[in-house]
């Protein structure tokens, strides 16, 4: 396998960088004098991916809901009965798994034997063995994972919103699935999973630490085990048209908490871009969601001072090639009364225009933030992944992000910010 | 003389720079709610910041550096903590001196609050008050913490510990804007202050702009409070709380009768890591992957105090099967039941967390001040030595000395 290397003048950091055979990507980012090493082996494969063509098949295979984070859980049996905690452990690793709307991804952390953990990690997740007796055991803890989030307000309210942005897209269900779509779960339906998105050419690695990048590399290719690539790609069956509406404006929802949590969204409708456009998309939005909702903001301040929101107040951007949306969250004892100051910011930019020095002086804070995560190996190693499967190269950062202008940002605000594509979602307390 | 003390850990490895200042009070009833307040008021406006969105510019111009104020205990020490993190200077893209700018405002926003007839503003403690009140109250919200401190709580029924660290709604009604400067006069000058710098940074230049700051103010004797361990000699006690949720959590505490300047406190937290710290553990193995009674099922050391607790999310009706099932899993331990693969992972995943810290420079302060908070001052390699030397007799040793104290259970308001 050829090994490519390249090197970020503006940070410092540098990638090894190569893709084997078998389709399987891999990244090297060598950290030097780290104690501590970290790898993440994902897939492109989540909660979203429910109705799928198998390569070669003609016809659409649709699996139960919460299938792919069922699958993560079963991967950790193995065909000779080993527990791989165990392996992990005695080489003093720290494993772990977790599953998105669109990827899964098993990783360690460790400070030493980081070759022998490399080993474990390839070997199990390369190694599916399913059975009635495995698979049935698991619905119990996944049962009490499913009822853990039914009781956690951040959790619900992020997903009531998106019940209220989205129509059709799957990104809308819960990713575990509900107790009742995962007693549909059976060995086959798991193999037929397994066999279609844990191929190598829907895979990627990254193990990020002060490592020699040549023999790591040497490492993952000895312990690939036989795979073909797909010739062709999995065809995913999203939502047949999303439509630019929302589905409805507000929803709320009883739980025992203490303040009403609440979560504003903001629905994209320019989609359907990978690499730097996506890329570019979300620094802009970044910036926006900062100049206009940040804590330096005209309307941060006057909800603070009113007392409507606390020092938990935020914002974030969740994007894939095929959605995103904007989100506002928070703590308030009038969440109405939030939602329509947000709105009305907008509003007032819409008709009053953004203004240059927020933009020069937030837009210092993105490379600041950029910088930050490159500090912890686990960081980084999970942000390149992540961008990595929805086609970005972590390392164009610096080139997108200098090339952004007020004017990029300008356009982007009135395209993105329609309060008619928003929504709130509250959390109130029981009686 | 003054009580500031600045700690320097080179990290020129790291991209940022991370300040980390430890304000230590003794942790009581009437004191509290003040200290649980303060930093957050004084987060407010500052000499060089005097308003929130001043504040809010100041950082966003040193690149989005970061400064978060908030409350921690350690036993009966409770910190006022301020940490803070940007960018190092030799990242800053036109040569400027983050450090330097953000040490500065952290000075002024500890030294040099905005007050206005001889008190803080009444606008900003009023707000904050209600905001300090909805803390309070969204204790309740995670589920799966809140059922530990309530577990403490009960425990420590009469103790100091027993008090939550961000106070108590009672409090907040005691104090106004004016009586709460007179008590932040009197603390800022009383209290020992720790500051904790790791990554690349000048420390000529920040001792400096310390002692010019502080060279006008006369500090009085500090020290940091001690805590006792927990003991008793009554009966199991049984708490329940019903609330409208779906999942149950269950909690027990237990007595150790191990300090950390105990010379089994190195097999103590060996024993914490075999019975119920990771995937490794008994408790992983047995009350989740065994009977599948829950998702997570963990144990935990509360160090000052020589408690240990466990957490685990259940459904209503297993509470007796895992209730039993953490009791045998302790007894196991107990008759000397550990494997060596128990044994060397526990001593592996303590050494591994414990090397880990010399990346993560918020996590090595917060190490470094609970040592400190502590009285025993280990190093991370004196700690992982001694950790190396203990033996499964040693665990098994610690494991008889450990009772059960309290049982705390959440329940929801309707039976399944």
């Amino acid at each position: 396998m050829e090994l490519l290397y390249k090197k970020s003048d503006a940070t410092g950091e540098e990638l090894y960088y190569g893709t084997h055979t078998s389709g399987l990507k891999i990244f090297i980012i060598p950290k030097k004098g780290y104690s501590n090493n970290y790898a993440i082996f994902g897939t492109r494969y989540g909660s979203v991916d429910s109705e799928f063509v198998v390569p070669g098949d003609k016809t659409v295979t649709k699996v139960p809901d919460g299938i792919a984070h069922y699958l993560e859980h079963k991967m950790f049996d193995q065909p000779d009965n080993s527990n791989v905690f165990d392996k992990f452990s005695k080489y003093g690793a720290n494993a772990n798994a977790f599953t998105s709307f669109n990827m899964t991804a098993y990783l360690f952390s460790a400070t030493s034997n980081i070759e022998e953990n490399v080993e474990t990690l390839l070997d199990y997740v390369q190694s599916p063995y399913f059975t009635d007796e495995t698979v049935s055991k698991e619905q119990g803890i996944i049962g009490q994972e499913i009822r853990m989030y039914a009781d956690n307000g951040g959790w619900k309210v992020f997903f009531n919103l998106l019940n209220c942005l989205y129509h059709n897209h799957p990104v809308k269900k819960e990713i575990a699935g509900t107790v009742e779509s995962i007693s549909k779960i059976t060995p086959e339906l798991l193999y037929g999973c397994y066999n279609t998105f844990y191929n190598l050419s829907n895979m990627a690695i990254v193990i990020v630490g002060d490592v020699d990048p040549q023999k790591m590399v040497q490492t993952v290719c000895h312990n690939i085990k036989k795979s073909e690539p797909f010739s062709e790609d999995i065809k995913r069956v999203y939502a047949k048209d999303e439509p630019d509406t929302v589905v409805k404006p507000y929803i709320e929802q009883k739980l025992s908490v203490s303040t009403p949590l609440f979560m504003i969204g903001y629905k994209d409708t320019d989609t359907g871009y990978t690499g730097q456009k996506l890329l570019k998309k979300s620094i802009e939005i970044k910036i926006l969601l900062q100049m206009l909702f940040g804590k330096s903001s005209a309307v941060y301040k006057q909800l603070y001072y009113s007392g409507l929101i606390n020092q938990n107040f935020s914002t974030d951007y969740t994007m894939q090639p095929d959605y995103a949306f904007a989100s506002i969250e928070g703590e308030s004892k009038n969440p109405k009364e939030v939602y329509e100051a947000i709105k009305a910011q907008i509003e007032r930019v819409q008709s009053e225009g953004l203004s240059e020095d927020d933009y020069n002086r937030i837009k210092k804070v993105l490379w600041g933030k950029h910088i930050r995560s490159q500090n912890d190996v686990d960081e980084i190693g999970t942000e390149f992944i992540q961008l990595q499967l929805m086609g970005i190269d972590y390392f164009d950062y610096y080139d997108v992000y200098s090339k952004i202008t007020f004017d990029d940002v300008n356009n982007r605000f009135i395209t993105f910010f329609e309060n008619s594509r928003s929504a709130l979602s509250v959390v109130n307390p029981v009686e | 003389m003054n009580n500031i003390n600045l700690i320097y850990v080179p990290m020129n490895k790291l991209k940022t720079t991370t300040v980390g200042v430890y304000i230590h009070r003794e942790l009581n009833k009437d004191d509290v709610s003040k200290n649980a307040i303060l930093p957050y008021i004084l987060k407010q406006g500052s000499s060089l910041a005097k308003t929130p969105e001043e504040f809010s510019k100041y950082l966003e111009n040193l690149y989005g550096a970061a400064l978060k104020a908030g409350v921690v205990k350690f036993g009966n020490d409770q910190v006022l903590r301020f940490e803070a993190e940007t960018i190092s200077d030799k990242y800053a893209p036109c040569g400027e001196r983050l450090t330097n700018d953000l040490v500065r405002l952290i000075l002024s926003v500890i030294f040099e609050p905005v007050t206005q007839d001889g008190g803080f503003l009444k606008s900003v403690v009023d707000i904050e008050k209600n905001n300090l009140k909805t803390r309070i109250l969204s204790e309740m919200n995670d589920k799966r913490t809140y059922a530990m401190h309530r577990c403490i709580e009960e425990m420590c029924a009469g103790e100091a510990y027993a008090i939550s660290a961000n106070g108590t709604i009672d409090g907040i009604d005691k104090f106004d804007e004016k009586s709460l400067y007179d008590y932040y006069k009197e603390a800022i000058v009383s209290s020992v202050i720790d500051i904790y710098v790791c990554g690349d940074a000048d420390t000529d230049s920040i001792r400096a702009l310390i002692d010019d700051t502080v060279s006008g103010i006369d500090f009085k004797p500090a020290k940091i409070t001690a805590t006792e361990l927990h003991t008793s000699d009554s009966d199991v006690k049984f708490t329940v709380d019903k609330m409208d949720v779906t999942q149950g959590k269950l909690s027990m505490g237990f007595r150790t009768g191990i300090s950390p300047s105990d010379k089994d406190y190195f097999a103590l937290m060996v024993f914490n890591s075999v019975f119920g710290a990771g995937a490794h553990s008994k408790l992983f193995n047995n009350v989740r992957e065994k009977l599948s009674l829950a998702y997570y099922a963990s144990s935990a050391l509360v160090k000052p105090k020589g408690v240990m607790v466990v957490n685990a999310g259940i459904e209503f009706l297993n509470y007796q099967k895992a209730y039993d099932e953490t009791l045998a899993q302790l007894e196991e331990i107990k008759s000397g039941n550990i494997s060596d693969l128990e044994y060397n992972s526990s001593i592996q995943s303590i050494v591994n967390t414990l090397t880990s810290y010399s990346d993560l420079p918020e996590q090595l302060h917060n190490f470094m001040a609970g040592e400190k908070v502590y009285g025993t001052n280990y190093d991370i390699e004196h700690l992982k030595s001694e950790i190396l030397k203990v033996t499964k007799d040693d665990i098994c040793r610690v494991a008889q000395g450990i009772a059960l104290d309290t049982v705390y259970f959440l329940k929801g308001k309707v039976e399944e």
